[in-house]
């Protein structure tokens, strides 16, 4: 494997400060989101934004950009995250132990 | 610190030989990038699952507590959280302008742009300790009494704390590993051991402070701008 330092920084450095101007836009965009606009529906855009901000950051930020072994590592890492997300918001939408639960009001 | 070829620190392969008499060079984990990268990703994926299941407990009790939930976020400090974010981000571009000018030969360059990222590490935990003590003092801190059953605060509300306190402890606790990391760093760079020929140690480091970020970008709007706006449908 090549030793990685055929490197010319000040090519190389215009690609991280356009990726700073980027997330701090998205940043900025975070900020007035919740006043501007889709307000009704801020929790969902929000992280919308926060997915574009770690997809930006996963392949400059984490060089996975052209890494396929290690990219479909992530991929596979996020699907189980994400496919027990989806059962335990099914569990949710059927919870049937309010009375019983820690996780819910006593009052429920 | 100049490093001559009697430094004892010097990277010396190993050599094999094989039962033709061919010499092959032992792949040391210095040697092997793609491995030590590699196996890096899979500890980091492990770090992903963890949060994963943080960031599911909290969407599950959000579920259950929509409008309580949106009301404690309310009460959090936006500006303050606002204010790390940006700091994280800018310590997020020293580092990786760190590891290219590490990359490019520049070692001088690399340690400065280390203890940037130090310094910025150090100022987001700052703010983050005046954030906790402004909440200690309106009442919000795990252990209070306003904190327990039937101290004002509604159990939806608890739950919240109680995940943000957790939540965002284990990230600053994560800041703090980070800053460690990189002062080990600094002194294996000091040392010779690392170097713009083996810098795979500092090519991980970086990786961790991003994925420190990478956390950060998901708490920052679950705990802090769900209740922004003042908006009960989230």
């Amino acid at each position: 494997m090549a030793n990685h330092t055929t490197v010319d920084y000040n090519a190389e450095k215009g690609s991280y400060y356009k990726v700073l101007f980027g997330l701090l836009a998205l940043t900025a965009l975070t900020f007035i989101q919740p006043s501007m606009f889709l307000t009704d529906m801020t929790f969902g855009v929000q992280l919308l934004i926060g997915a574009v901000k770690a997809w930006i950051i996963l392949m400059y930020y984490m060089h996975l950009k052209g890494e396929t072994l290690i990219g479909w590592t992530v991929v596979f890492a996020v699907f189980i995250t994400a496919f027990f997300f989806g059962i335990v918001m099914i569990d949710v939408n059927n919870f049937q132990f309010a009375d019983v639960s820690h996780i819910t009001s006593p009052a429920q | 610190m100049a490093h001559d070829s009697h430094d004892s620190h010097e990277y010396i392969p190993e050599i094999a030989v094989d039962r033709n008499g061919k010499e092959h060079v032992v792949q040391g984990w210095q040697g092997d990038f793609e491995g030590a990268k590699l196996g890096f990703w899979l500890f980091m994926l492990t770090e992903v699952l963890m949060f994963g299941a943080m960031f599911m407990t909290l969407s599950y009790y959000f579920t259950l507590h929509h409008a309580e939930f949106i009301k404690a976020s309310s009460e959090l400090d936006r500006v303050l959280g606002g204010v790390n974010t940006v700091v994280l981000l800018i310590s997020a571009l020293t580092m990786g302008l760190g590891l290219l000018k590490m990359r490019s030969g520049d070692v001088k360059g690399a340690k400065l742009m280390i203890w940037a990222t130090i310094l910025l590490a150090l100022i987001f935990l700052g703010v983050k300790a005046l954030e906790w003590s402004n909440d200690y003092k309106e009442g919000i801190f795990l252990g209070l009494s306003t904190m327990q059953a039937g101290g004002g605060k509604s159990f939806g509300e608890l739950l919240f704390f109680g995940m943000y306190f957790t939540m965002t402890g284990l990230h600053g606790f994560h800041i703090i590993i980070g800053i460690g990391l990189m002062l080990w760093l600094l002194k294996r760079i000091n040392s010779g051991k690392v170097s713009p020929e083996h810098h795979i140690l500092h090519f991980n480091i970086a990786l961790y402070w991003d994925l420190v970020h990478l956390i950060w970008v998901f708490v920052f709007p679950y705990f802090y701008m769900t209740g922004a706006g003042g908006a009960i449908h989230g």
